[in-house]
């Protein structure tokens, strides 16, 4: 118990820590030979108000990986890139108001995940005064089991407008995965279930640090 | 000692009147007189009781005296020298440390807050030395949070309380192989161009987990 404890202690005390600069925190942990570009691709980010949280991360992860120099840089320019593509949808969806923060990094998470843009702008648009991460996984969810993008927004569309919000849209694509994989559903026939139920989709089991409750 | 003169110790007897005496004696007679007054005037409590009625009586002075000095000695700001020995300061600092480590029962354990949530990882690793759990949320850092495989079976387990939100990691095993979780059920591309995935994670705050 006070291993685990002790591990509790230091996961939270070496967790991100925004309030460091991206150098700062690099310093020591990434190749010498990748700094200097890293370094300019992160101040590109801060220069362009771009979240520089998610550069700082894929140094730190490909250097911890031990990816070579060239790949690595590049695994930051690709984040870089992928930023401003957010950037854009963002600003597209929440049309005439100030970008919120944390937007962008979420959309661009959505998008390594492989979310079509249009649907990451429904979604955004939808709700654009909240959090987005948990519509776009939700979809992104959805979409890894093989159900239909726009189909999949359209059912996490009818979620919202019934009241579901933030992580209770996880439950709702959860629920239409649970309804596929009962046999003998196309995706579109568990789609058509899960709406059928909403907004009464099953939360999960809360968690606890032995596993689901009564377990 | 010389005898009494018998006409005197009938004077002082009451048989004879001390008028009666010649002046010699009547001088001896009033002496008698007055010393046997003196021992009838001594006083009949003791000393010692007449010297603790004398305490008893000034205690109350006494005590309100005391009371004013103490208050007046803790009013007043003084130096206060504290001698330790290292080695006790050092047992010190280590029980305080365990008290505060150390859960309150069994189940017990840091609790997560509102905007965090507990993360349960397992992974079946037979034949393992070792396997830990490197991602964003300890900013990929090696050594942080370590699986155990307690019964040797080779399932390796372990739990964290992480800040609510998405997370990408994979587990390390032995040290050296980075091999993503087969149970996350979330995955990405990690952008460094060999296709490897890292595993995502969303942890839900504590409080939405709740029915």
């Amino acid at each position: 118990m006070l291993r685990i404890a002790a591990v509790l202690a230091a996961v939270l005390a070496g967790g991100p820590l925004s309030a460091q600069s991206g150098s700062t925190r690099l310093a020591g942990r990434v190749p010498a030979a990748a700094l200097p570009a890293i370094d300019s691709l992160i101040a590109t980010a801060a220069a362009e108000s771009l979240p520089t949280e998610p550069l700082v991360q894929k140094a730190l992860e490909g250097s911890a990986k031990h990816i070579p120099v060239d790949r690595l840089v590049t695994g930051v320019r690709r984040g870089l890139l992928q930023l401003r593509v957010a950037r854009e949808i963002v600003v597209r969806a929440v049309r005439g108001t100030a970008v919120p923060e944390g937007h962008v990094a979420a959309v661009a998470a959505a998008l390594s995940r492989g979310l079509p843009a249009p649907v990451v702008e429904r979604l955004l648009t939808m709700a654009p005064n909240e959090a987005p991460a948990p519509a776009l996984h939700a979809a992104a969810d959805l979409m890894a089991h093989h159900f239909d993008p726009d189909s999949a927004a359209e059912l996490l569309v009818d979620a919202h407008s019934k009241g579901l919000r933030g992580v209770r849209l996880l439950d709702v694509a959860a629920a239409a995965n649970h309804e596929l994989q009962r046999g003998g559903r196309t995706p579109a026939e568990a789609l058509s279930r899960v709406r059928a139920m909403l907004p009464n989709v099953p939360a999960p089991e809360p968690v606890t640090r032995r596993g689901t409750k009564g377990s | 000692m010389s005898p009494l003169d018998p006409r005197l110790q009938e004077a002082l007897d009451g048989e004879r009147d001390p008028g009666e005496l010649p002046a010699d004696l009547r001088e001896a007679y009033d002496r008698l007189i007055a010393a046997a007054h003196l021992v009838s005037a001594t006083p009949h409590l003791s000393v010692a009781s007449r010297v603790m009625a004398e305490i008893r009586h000034t205690a109350p002075a006494y005590h309100d005296g005391s009371v004013r000095r103490a208050v007046r000695w803790l009013g007043r700001p003084r130096a206060v020298t504290v001698r330790l020995r290292p080695v006790w300061t050092l047992a010190l600092a280590a029980g305080l440390t365990a008290i505060l480590l150390l859960p309150a029962g069994p189940g017990a354990g840091p609790r997560p807050g509102v905007a965090e949530g507990v993360a349960n990882f397992v992974g079946h690793f037979p034949g393992a030395r070792s396997v830990e759990v490197v991602g964003s949320f300890n900013d990929w850092r090696r050594g942080v949070l370590h699986l155990n495989d307690d019964d040797g079976d080779g399932v390796w387990h372990g739990a964290a309380v992480l800040p609510a939100g998405q997370h990408e990691y994979m587990f390390v095993v032995d040290g050296e192989r980075w091999v993503p979780d087969p149970l996350a059920g979330r995955y990405v591309d990690d952008g460094f161009g060999a296709g490897q995935q890292n595993s995502l994670l969303i942890v839900r705050p504590a409080e939405s987990s709740s029915p």
